[in-house]
């Protein structure tokens, strides 16, 4: 009987499991949230956030606006992900292109190279003697040029040209006369458009969240991203963040940043990432990105 | 047909001739070619410095050979065998409890039948990858600061004592899996989602007929289909075996946790760049990033011996 009513304790559990897993990833994003427009002496008498607040206070993102390090930061992290993202998706889509045409020569030993980078690189300290050789070495451009061309994106374009570019279309051109150059600025790319859009979010997030380029290869106070400024001030609270408050009076430390200003700088830091999500999510569940395992 | 005979013309023509009629794809490839030289192969020419002695003014190629001294300097430090233990205990945590639960919660979520719930179910899950681990170790720090954090409110809530988690060196790996399974593995789940989704529904509603109950159509049915792809990422897994995520653990750790927290991406860091021993940062990185190849290989060939297709 249970089971003709199509709902039983298999399916109560699964719900309960699922929900509960989903608020645990939101919840602190909501936490972040609400504390970033809660005034910290309120904060204090209730730590276990639920609600926002009634007296919302949006003194934290005023300051963060008005600090000319967040702005020129914030300005500093919009180019590098512009820029960065178009030469990506530039350098990579067109000799993905180029190696999905297998039958031309050279073409299988130029993926088989640009596969092995997958599995295997110079690391750390040669790439750092690389980029000090180049010149790139506290150079702001190392936030940009070294990761033009991507092998995960490329093994996704390179099967999406291969497989989902209908080839019927192509061989029609060419009996039209079409050359090279047509078939892929007026068939290819436009049929193209969806998945270069997809992978282009996906780039965009990364170049949006790196800092390590910018720790290793940069540190020039001026060109520093939005990542590493809200790293600094995070960072510069750990050290108190870890210690008890006896600790930190007995010890006579300063005061630290407001918990409210760093995690309205979370949410400025997450604000771009949240916006495009719908669209991240409406591409990679599609399966787009399946492709970069398969290899 | 066609094919073959465009095939037997091109053998005929020569080798410029070729050029000038593929110019445009041989174009295209440039770029990409050159940015793989210089940045992808270019660091592996730097690998020489393992066995140099860095000349700074001479550069790497004239710089006088060392041998393998720097590989026996690595295993002179004691905090080299203490970073290798850290990385395969954190990882194969993740293994244990992260693989699984990524599989489990993919399951889950096939088989919850409310679509509402289960879209927004996956738009939650899926969003903490997005973010960068400098948020994701702020949200951290903050839910477990002593004090104020919510961790802490809730055990004094309980009556319990406060614990000051992120310098706790017992609790370090943990908060990393835990960590781990909250960012990454709603996000891991897709790809199990859709080889299920290719599944027929013929076979369960068969199944339905013969008499199985949804247990069974998890264990008969939905799990044999995801093997291939188990067996796919479980190499991908082994074979970052050597390679703990350095932004998981940068981003969260304090000496105070270097026992049980410090692993060989993060130590090579603080070695190579941190005291500028480049030579020995190198042999480093040789040494693991080579580990990892082989392992990757191995793997792939005992994935293909069990009759599942392999990664390459």
């Amino acid at each position: 009987m249970k089971r003709r009513l199509g709902f039983n304790f298999f399916d109560l559990f699964v719900l309960a499991f699922c929900v509960v897993f989903a608020l645990i990833c939101f919840y602190p994003i909501w936490y972040v949230l609400v504390v970033s427009i809660t005034p910290y002496e309120q904060f204090l008498n209730t730590p276990f956030v639920l609600a926002p607040p009634l007296n919302p206070d949006f003194t934290y993102y005023t300051g963060i606006f008005t600090s000319n390090t967040f702005l020129r930061s914030m300005s500093v992290s919009v180019v590098v992900t512009l820029v960065g993202t178009s030469l990506c998706l530039l350098v990579t889509s067109s000799v993905a292109y180029a190696v999905s045409k297998t039958h031309i020569r050279g073409m299988k030993l130029l993926n088989a190279v640009a596969v092995f980078t997958m599995f295997f690189s110079g690391g750390t300290i040669p790439t750092f003697m690389l980029y000090k050789n180049l010149g790139l070495l506290e150079n702001p451009l190392v936030m940009v040029i070294p990761g033009a061309f991507n092998v995960t994106y490329y093994i996704i374009m390179r099967n999406y040209f291969s497989y989902s570019v209908p080839k019927e279309l192509e061989e029609a051109a060419r009996i039209d006369r079409a050359n090279d150059i047509q078939v892929f600025g007026r068939i290819v790319l436009p049929l193209s458009r969806p998945m270069l859009a997809a992978i282009g979010l996906f780039i965009a997030v990364g170049y949006w969240n790196d800092y390590y380029t910018y720790m290793v290869y940069c540190q020039i106070p001026k060109f520093q991203p939005f990542m590493w400024a809200l790293r600094r001030m995070l960072t510069d609270a750990t050290f108190t963040s870890s210690t008890s408050s006896a600790a930190q009076q007995q010890l006579n430390i300063p005061k630290i940043p407001a918990l409210s200003l760093r995690m309205a700088t979370v949410i400025v830091a997450i604000f771009p990432i949240l916006i495009v999500y719908p669209f991240l999510q409406r591409h990679f569940a599609k399966g787009i990105l399946i492709g970069a395992v398969k290899g | 047909m066609a094919q073959q005979t465009v095939r037997l013309q091109e053998r005929k023509i020569g080798f410029t001739a070729y050029l000038r009629k593929y110019w445009f794809l041989y174009v295209l490839a440039v770029p990409g070619i050159a940015f793989l030289a210089v940045f992808s192969y270019g660091p592996m020419y730097g690998l020489l410095l393992a066995f140099k002695d860095l000349n700074m003014g001479a550069g790497i190629l004239k710089s006088p050979w060392a041998g393998l001294d720097h590989f026996k300097t690595i295993f002179s430090y004691p905090e080299i065998t203490r970073a290798i233990m850290n990385t395969l205990a954190i990882n194969a945590l993740n293994l244990l409890f992260g693989f699984t639960f990524v599989i489990f919660l993919a399951l889950m979520l096939n088989e919850l039948r409310f679509k509402k719930v289960k879209s927004v179910a996956q738009t939650f899950v899926y969003l903490p990858y997005f973010l960068s681990w400098i948020v994701f170790s702020g949200i951290i720090q903050t839910f477990l600061a002593p004090d104020y954090g919510l961790v802490n409110s809730i055990l004094a809530a309980l009556g319990k004592g406060q614990i000051v988690f992120l310098s706790e060196a017992g609790l370090y790996r943990w908060i990393l899996v835990v960590a781990n399974i909250i960012k990454t593995s709603g996000y891991s789940t897709i790809i199990y989602l859709a080889a299920i989704a290719g599944v027929s529904p013929e076979l369960y509603e068969s199944a339905k007929v013969d008499g199985a109950n949804r247990f069974h159509m998890i264990r008969h049915i939905t799990l044999p289909r995801i093997v291939p792809t188990i067996a796919v990422l479980l190499i991908l897994q082994l074979a970052g075996m050597f390679s703990a995520n350095f932004d998981m653990v940068y981003t969260t750790y304090s000496p105070m946790v270097f026992e049980t927290g410090d692993v060989i991406s993060t130590y090579i860091y603080r070695v190579g760049i941190g005291k500028a021993q480049y030579e020995v940062g190198t042999a480093m990185g040789l040494v693991f990033n080579g580990l990892s190849f082989l392992v990757i290989i191995a793997a792939n060939k005992l994935i293909r011996k069990m009759d599942v297709m392999g990664i390459f």
